[in-house]
C-alpha cells in the first residue's frame, strides 16, 4: 500500500450550483496520495467534480487545490500534471494507436520526437504493444480504454483521473484494466482518482473510497475503516430460523435474514454469547457463526440505508440515478 | 521446460559442402561473432509480457508548442500519415484546386516565350488580379467554397462526434486556442489555394516577362488589394465555414449548408436583383458582398449598384456573427460527456 502522503485533492465548501440545483453542496474533500475511488449515483456531482478538479468550471464558492493549483485560476497547470482517462469515446477512430498517443502527449507541450518514444513505451504498457500501428477503427472496447489510458499517462502524471475505466469490457479486458491502475499506483507510485459504479472494481483497485450523494459527500476515508461501520457476524441455522430472528430482534439486534443464514450487527461486547443464547431458548441449532468480512458493496448498502434509502444493491443506485 | 543451452558446435563450409536452406542459415548464424559458432539456444518459457511503469522526467513545453502541435496536425496531415487523417478525396480535390488556382501562370509563361500577345488577357491587370480571386466560375463556384466545405465541415463538428474534444479539453489547451488553431489551419489552407497563388502569379510575370520597378511600382498597389480581398474571402468563408461545423456532429450538413449559403444567397439575389431590380439581397450574400468590396479594392469596374462600404458592413457583420456563435458553441463543448 502506497504511504498517506499529504493531500492531493483538497477543497473546502466547495459549491456548484446551475441555477436553483446545487451540483456540488459544500464539499470538504480531502484525497491523499494513493488510489481513490469515486463512488455516486447519477446526478450526484461526480461529473461536476472532476470538472472542478480539472479547473474547467468556475466554481460557485468555496476553495479547492488539486496538486497545490488552486482550482480557480490554474486550471491549466492542474490539466498538465493530470492525465484524465474520459468514460465515453474520446479517441480519433481513423488514426493508428501510436500517433493518438503520440498527438496527446503534444497537445501536452512534449516535443513530437519525446511523445512519440513516450507513446511506444506507454502502448507497451498498457498491453498494446503489438496494436500499436493499428487503426483505432478495429480496436475492441478494451484496447480502445487501453488506448485512452496510455494517453492520459503519456507525460508521466502524478495523478490519473481514470472515469469509469473498465466501461464495457469483458472480464479479461477489465481484470488487465484494473490491474494496470493498480501497477500504476504500486508500482509507479501515481496517484489515481477512479470513478466508478462497480463496487468490485473499487475495491480492486483502491484503498480509499469518496462517496457522493447529491451533491454531498457522504461517506470518505480508507475502506478498511469505512468497513468498521457494517461488522456483522454470520450465523447460519437449522431449524426455528423465524424464531431466532425474532428472538434477537427482541433483544434489540439489528439483524438481516435470508432463509436460514442471518447477519448480526456487531455493536455488543459479547455478541456470540448473545446469540447462542437466543439459539438455545428458540431451539435453532447453530451450524455456522463467524464474522462478516464486509464488501464495499455492503458497505454501500449501509451507508444509503443510513440515509433513508432502500436499496437491494449498488445498481440500483449507482446505474439507476438517484433515488429521491 | 530446461533451460540448459543446447551446446554449440562448429560449422564448417568446404567446396563439398551442399548449397542448400539448411546450410545457408547456418552459414548466416556462424558469419558473427569473428566466426565463433552461434546457434538458436533454447529459451525459457514463462511470461512473455512484464509490465513494468516507466517514469518520464521530461518537461512540457509552453503554451506555444501545444497551439502549435493542433496546427501542426491538422496541416501536415494533408501530406502526411499520423496526422489528421484527410480523406483521399479532399487531398485530390485540393490537388486539383491547386493545379487549377495556379492556371493563369501558364499562359504568362507560354506568353513569355511566344510573345505578349498570345497571353495578353491573362497577364496582370486589375482584372486577372480581381479574377484571380474573386472571379465567380470556376473559382468562386468549384474552387473556394467547396475547399472551405470540404476542409472546414468536419474540422470541429468531428470532434463532436468522436468526443475528441475531450481529448482538448481535458489538456492545458484553453478553448481560444482550440478554436484558433482550426481556424489557422482551415485560413492557412484556403490562403495557399487563394492568395498564396496570386501571389506566384505575380512573381513569374516578374520573373517571366523581365517586368522593370516601373511596372512595378504600377502594379504594386493592384496586388495589394487583391491580396486584400483574397484575405477577406478566406477570413469570411472560414468564419462561415467553422461556425457551420460547431453547429453539428458530422461534416454533411456543415459542409452542405455554407454550399448552400454561398451559392443559394448569390443564386437568389441574382434572381430577385434581375425579376424585381432589387439589389439589397447582395448584401446577405457572402460572396456578391466580397465581390463589391473586392472590386472596389483592386478598382475595377463594379457590377453592383450598392455602395462598396455597405458590402463591406455586411461582410464585417458576418464575421462576427459567425465567430460569436463559433465561440458559443465550442464554450458548450464538454468533456465528461458530448
Amino acid at each position: 500500500m502506497v504511504e498517506a502522503r499529504a493531500p492531493i485533492v483538497h477543497t473546502k465548501a466547495l459549491t456548484k450550483a446551475y441555477g436553483e440545483h446545487t451540483a456540488l453542496d459544500a464539499l470538504d474533500l480531502r484525497i491523499e496520495a494513493g488510489a481513490t475511488g469515486l463512488l455516486g449515483a447519477n446526478g450526484a456531482g461526480k461529473s461536476t467534480l472532476l470538472k472542478t478538479l480539472l479547473g474547467l468550471i468556475q466554481v460557485t464558492s468555496g476553495e479547492g487545490s488539486v496538486l497545490g493549483h488552486d482550482i480557480r485560476t490554474e486550471g491549466p497547470s492542474i490539466r498538465q500534471r493530470i492525465g484524465y482517462m474520459p468514460e465515453y469515446e474520446a479517441l480519433d477512430p481513423r488514426m493508428d494507436g501510436i500517433h493518438q498517443v503520440r498527438y496527446a502527449g503534444e497537445l501536452l507541450g512534449m516535443n513530437p520526437v519525446i511523445a512519440m518514444q513516450r507513446a511506444h513505451q506507454c502502448l507497451e504498457y498498457v498491453g498494446l504493444g503489438e496494436q500499436r500501428y493499428r487503426q483505432i477503427n478495429g480496436y475492441s472496447t478494451g484496447m480502445r480504454q487501453a488506448t485512452k489510458l496510455a494517453c492520459a499517462i503519456v507525460h508521466d502524471p502524478e495523478m490519473i483521473i481514470a472515469d469509469e475505466p473498465s466501461n464495457g469490457l469483458d472480464a479479461a479486458a477489465r481484470d488487465f484494466m484494473l490491474q494496470t491502475l493498480d501497477t500504476t499506483v504500486r508500482n509507479g507510485q501515481r496517484s489515481v482518482l477512479m470513478a466508478s459504479h462497480l463496487m468490485d472494481d473499487v475495491e480492486q483497485v483502491c484503498e480509499r473510497i469518496v462517496l457522493l450523494h447529491k451533491g454531498r459527500l457522504v461517506a470518505e476515508g480508507r475502506i478498511e475503516d469505512l468497513k468498521a461501520i457494517d461488522r456483522e457476524y454470520e450465523v447460519h441455522v437449522w431449524g426455528a430460523a423465524e424464531a431466532m430472528e425474532r428472538g434477537l430482534l427482541d433483544r434489540g439486534l439489528r439483524v438481516r435474514r435470508q432463509g436460514r443464514v442471518m447477519r448480526v450487527a456487531d455493536d455488543r461486547d459479547d455478541l456470540p454469547r448473545e446469540v447462542l443464547e437466543v439459539a438455545a431458548a428458540t431451539g435453532a441449532q447453530v451450524r455456522r457463526l463467524h464474522t462478516y468480512e464486509a464488501s464495499l458493496e455492503d458497505l454501500f448498502i449501509a451507508i444509503m440505508e443510513r440515509l433513508g434509502h432502500d436499496v437491494k444493491s449498488s445498481e440500483d443506485l449507482l446505474a439507476g440515478g438517484a433515488p429521491r | 521446460m530446461s533451460e540448459t543451452p543446447v551446446e554449440d558446435h562448429e560449422v564448417r563450409f568446404d567446396e563439398a559442402s551442399p548449397v542448400t536452406g539448411a546450410s545457408r542459415i547456418e552459414a548466416a548464424y556462424t558469419a558473427e561473432d569473428h566466426g565463433q559458432a552461434s546457434v538458436a539456444k533454447s529459451g525459457s518459457t514463462g511470461q512473455v509480457f512484464t509490465q513494468t511503469y516507466l517514469p518520464w522526467t521530461g518537461t512540457l513545453n509552453p503554451r506555444w508548442a501545444r497551439n502549435w502541435a493542433v496546427y501542426r496536425h491538422h496541416m501536415l496531415g494533408l501530406v502526411r500519415s499520423g496526422h489528421r487523417p484527410w480523406p483521399i478525396l479532399i487531398r485530390v480535390y485540393l490537388v486539383l484546386v491547386l493545379i487549377g488556382s495556379v492556371g493563369d501562370i501558364f499562359p504568362v509563361l507560354l506568353g513569355s516565350l511566344f510573345g505578349e500577345g498570345l497571353g495578353q488577357v491573362f497577364m496582370v491587370s486589375r482584372d486577372s488580379l480581381y479574377a484571380h480571386v474573386l472571379g465567380f466560375f470556376p473559382r468562386n463556384v468549384l474552387y473556394y467554397p467547396v475547399v472551405t466545405a470540404l476542409i472546414v465541415g468536419t474540422m470541429i463538428s468531428e470532434d463532436r462526434l468522436n468526443g475528441t474534444s475531450a481529448l482538448y479539453f481535458s489538456r492545458p489547451i484553453t478553448r481560444f486556442d482550440y478554436v484558433a488553431m482550426k481556424y489557422l489551419a482551415a485560413a492557412s489552407i484556403l490562403f495557399i489555394l487563394c492568395v498564396f497563388t496570386l501571389l506566384v502569379y505575380y512573381t513569374v510575370e516578374v520573373l517571366a516577362m523581365g517586368r522593370g520597378w516601373s511596372w512595378i511600382v504600377d502594379t504594386f498597389p493592384l496586388l495589394l488589394g487583391a491580396v486584400a480581398a483574397g484575405m477577406l474571402l478566406v477570413v469570411t468563408y472560414t468564419s462561415l465555414g467553422l461556425a457551420m461545423s460547431s453547429v453539428s456532429t458530422n461534416g454533411f450538413f456543415p459542409a452542405i449548408g455554407l454550399l448552400a449559403l454561398i451559392l443559394g444567397s448569390k443564386s437568389v439575389a441574382f434572381l430577385v436583383a434581375l425579376i424585381f431590380e432589387q439589389d439589397a439581397l447582395y448584401l446577405l450574400s457572402p460572396y456578391d458582398a466580397l465581390a463589391n468590396v473586392g472590386q472596389a479594392l483592386v478598382g475595377t469596374e463594379s457590377n453592383y449598384e450598392l455602395p462598396w462600404t455597405w458590402s463591406l458592413v455586411s461582410v464585417v457583420v458576418m464575421n462576427v456573427l459567425s465567430l460569436y456563435l463559433l465561440a458559443n458553441r465550442v464554450a458548450s463543448m464538454e468533456v465528461t460527456r458530448e
